[in-house]
């Protein structure tokens, strides 16, 4: 399988900083090829939000480069991947936590990250960033922790009201400021000519799915070119109906 | 930062860190002179980004909390306000955050957490009824300490202010916010009393089940499906504090507390319907060891010689003064075969044992018998039957004393009911005093139905008939001039009672305020009236004079006349 990436940021229209952080990258282990990507949506007073989002990307980075090799050694396992994970994404919440307490703030951040093989894509998610799925259709990887997810799944909102819903940014859990974090993790078949997606919450409140996949569907990702001009164009729609969040978004085409 | 060993506006030294939170740190400190343990709070400048604003926020807070005074509230005894930090001096509570015993024990036991909910709702009934009103808004177990004496302390008053002040369109995560309401979320309705009892529902959840709301499933499950030894009667109430709707929650500190006073009441509601089928098969048991009994006793009876008959067993009664004999005199006379229908016998018994003002156990036990067991002699003539049965319903609803003597009203009343409703069974049309049995069935079934109704949420609209039922009882007793000082003293209680319990639902359902005013004012007036005799029925009256404060502040909330409510 092969890859194209690409990374798109902004601090969006109001804030006066970016406290999302992200990386992807593309590695040869063995001779087979791979991408990580890792978004954190960090959160937080004094403009700390940054410090913990950063923090969670930089350990995942430093996984893929000391853990992954070893774990692709052994022959890469699913379970292992997870349990590694939740264990890197467990002591995080503690670090973070323990320096929020010092610091007299209150901090967190989501996390997804994605690694895509030759043949499965592994998935870990805390909070309300997002991987998305983009072939013939799109589709939605992850589920949200908030609060209004949680209500659609009990039927007692809708979809539409979810999207209006005052409470739409309360998270059920993030790192950092829960006691105890339940990570999900997914995992599934890497398709050929696809595009995975990474995005944190502010890239996709202001613009549709049909907007999304008209950018950003396979036929149109063609190269390195095409996919920043794309994410550049929605990053400035957003921008352009008044979303108030920072905005992060990774795309990674397969062919 | 205060340092260790300094000392502070020349009295506290400061000995310790013990805590911080969001904006500020927690100090032990000492009063040297006065040898006395106190917490002080320091804000620190560095910690939040408007000093100012905050500042003076905590000025009005603290002002309102130096006005409070609860054995559940800690006390503020200085406010030290320099230029760059603002020093909260308080009451040194001992002991650990109801957070702490949880994570160490899990799980505890239902009786701590039923006594800890009747002392949470006492204060947050005290916070509410404050003028303005006081919302904590954030009650969860971190914020309630545990004493080593057992009982709570409400922490923490500055939380609630942050957090309203929070902005919501940031990601925030609901860790930080503990078990907020749905409308905490701002967008969905002011918050008001009913806030904090969807708040002190989640924490009574987390405290009985170990769960805690806010992690996986992040729902509140009836707390029966994770341990099925628990009370279905607490189930119930956790279910209802715990509602989406405000509307649907308690309405009022006051109502939760009735509830959380009788929820093993709402348990027996549900043990009944399972003992329904063995209820019938032991009634049809009882009934025929009943007439085997019958058959033997009238049998011996035939044989005996009847040298004493009814009157004169009946003058001698009235002549001995003591207790013991004449209660043996009548039960003989009830006890002559074919007088057993004779209703002055019966009549005399009630007024011998309403003389004490106590109708105990063992009266009552023989009282009951004696009528069960000649039924359908008594019936033979309705008009007999009938006024034995209102008498012995009254005597129940006024005197019954079933055992351990504390408030047993509810109890009273809901054995009353089947005496009264055997009267509108049975009474001819005219019967005068069939619209009272009418009167006083419908109340007690009222008070006999309401908590099961309440937790069901299906109360709504009993009310109304409730209030125009108190007032005809009212007529009816306080007009009647030959009516003992303990009924009506009783009756007074039982309507500020419910005045004061139910103002808000009155309220709901449609009564004025000009009716519940005037209903109040005669209760008072009456109240201030009565003479009375006894120490038993001057006691009573007291209790009752010293409670019409706080039954017409609770009028004038419902209201929301000479205050306000909410926020």
């Amino acid at each position: 399988m092969n890859f194209i990436v690409s990374a798109s940021t902004d601090v969006g229209n109001v804030k006066s900083s970016n406290q999302d952080s992200l990386n992807v990258k593309t590695l040869t282990i063995n001779g087979e090829t791979m991408v990580f990507a890792i978004i954190c949506d960090g959160m937080g007073g004094l403009e700390k939000g940054e410090v913990a989002s950063a923090s969670m990307v930089k350990a995942f980075c430093s996984w893929v480069l000391n853990r992954l090799p070893v774990l692709c050694a052994w022959g890469l396992d699913g379970m292992q991947i997870r349990k590694e994970w939740f264990g890197l994404i467990e002591e995080y919440n503690e670090k973070i936590k323990i320096y929020g307490k010092k610091s007299a703030i209150h901090m967190g951040t989501t996390v997804t990250a994605m690694l895509l093989t030759g043949g499965y894509y592994y998935i870990v998610n805390v909070g309300d960033s997002r991987a998305y799925e983009i072939c013939s259709n799109l589709q939605v990887l992850t589920r949200d922790q908030t609060v209004v997810a949680r209500e659609v799944e009990q039927g007692l909102l809708t979809l539409e009201q979810a999207e209006t819903d005052p409470r739409r940014s309360v998270l059920l859990q993030c790192i950092g400021a829960s006691d105890v974090v339940y990570p999900d993790f997914f995992l599934g078949e890497v398709k050929k000519d696809a595009v995975y997606m990474l995005c944190s919450d502010g890239f996709r409140h202001e613009i549709t799915a049909e907007e999304i996949f008209a950018y950003f569907h396979p036929g149109r990702m063609l190269n390195e070119m095409i996919m920043k001009e794309s994410e550049t164009a929605l990053i400035a729609l957003n921008k352009q109906r008044q979303e108030k969040d920072n905005i992060s978004v990774i795309t990674i085409r397969t062919f | 930062m205060l340092e260790i060993g300094s000392i502070v506006d020349d009295k506290y030294k400061i000995l310790s860190e013990i805590g911080h939170g969001g904006m500020s740190v927690v100090y032990m400190a000492i009063n040297e002179k006065a040898n006395k343990t106190w917490a002080i709070k320091e804000v620190r400048k560095d910690g939040v980004l408007d000093f100012e604003a905050v500042r003076q926020g905590l000025i009005v807070e603290t002002d309102m909390l130096k006005k409070l005074k609860h054995p559940n509230l800690p006390s503020i005894v200085d406010v030290i306000d320099s230029d760059d930090t603002f020093l909260i001096v308080m009451d040194y509570i001992e002991g650990n955050a109801l957070s702490v015993t949880l994570r160490d024990y899990g799980a505890q036991p239902q009786e701590y957490v039923i006594d800890w909910a009747r002392q949470l709702c006492d204060v947050l009934g005290y916070l509410h009824s404050r003028e303005p009103a006081i919302i904590y808004r954030d009650m969860k177990p971190a914020n309630v300490m545990l004493k080593p004496d057992g009982n709570l302390t409400l922490i923490d008053f500055g939380t609630a202010r942050e957090y309203k002040e929070k902005n919501l369109a940031d990601t925030t995560c609901l860790g930080t916010i503990g078990y907020a309401a749905p409308e905490q979320f701002g967008g969905m309705g002011q918050t008001d009393g009913r806030t904090d009892i969807y708040c002190l529902g989640a924490t009574l959840y987390h405290l009985v089940t170990g769960c805690n709301p806010s992690e996986p499933p992040y729902e509140i499950k009836p707390i029966r499906e994770i341990n099925a030894s628990l009370s279905g009667g607490l189930e119930q109430i956790i279910i209802k504090c715990t509602q989406r709707n405000p509307e649907d929650r308690y309405q009022s500190c006051a109502e939760l507390m009735y509830a959380l006073e009788h929820f093993e009441e709402i348990d027996d509601g549900y043990r009944k319907k399972q003992r329904g089928k063995l209820r019938v098969f032991m009634a049809a048991a009882v009934m025929t060891i009943i007439s085997l009994t019958l058959g033997v006793g009238t049998g011996q009876a035939a044989g005996r010689m009847a040298t004493d008959n009814y009157e004169s067993l009946m003058e001698e009664a009235a002549k001995t003064t003591d207790y013991e004999q004449k209660k043996a005199l009548y039960e003989e006379a009830v006890g002559i075969p074919d007088k057993s229908g004779e209703k002055s016998a019966y009549l005399e018994l009630i007024k011998l044992f309403k003389e004490d003002n106590v109708f105990t156990v063992e009266e009552q036990k023989l009282l009951v018998s004696l009528i069960k067991n000649n039924q359908i002699v008594l019936k033979e003539n309705v008009d007999a039957y009938v006024e034995i049965c209102f008498e012995t319903g009254k005597l129940f609803w006024y005197y019954y004393n079933y055992g351990d003597g504390s408030d047993n009203q509810v109890v009273r009343m809901k054995s009353a009911i089947e005496w009264f409703q055997d009267v509108i069974r049975n009474a001819p049309e005219d019967y005068v005093n069939l619209g009272m049995a009418q009167v006083y069935s419908s109340i007690g079934e009222f008070y006999r139905d309401i908590a099961i109704n309440t937790v069901e949420a299906s109360d709504r609209g009993l009310y109304q008939p409730f209030f125009v039922e108190i007032n005809e009882l009212m007529d009816q007793v306080c007009g009647d001039e030959t009516e003992s000082e303990i009924v009506v003293l009783e009756l007074l209680e039982l309507v500020r009672s419910s005045l004061q319990q139910y103002a808000t639902k009155f309220k709901t359902d449609g009564v004025t305020w000009e009716d519940i005013s005037a209903l109040y004012d005669r209760v008072a007036l009456e109240v201030a009236n009565i003479e009375t005799q006894t120490d038993k029925t001057t006691e009573k009256k007291n209790l009752t004079a010293a409670l019409l404060e706080d039954t017409e502040r609770a009028i004038a909330i419902a209201y929301g006349v000479g205050t306000e409510g909410g926020e």
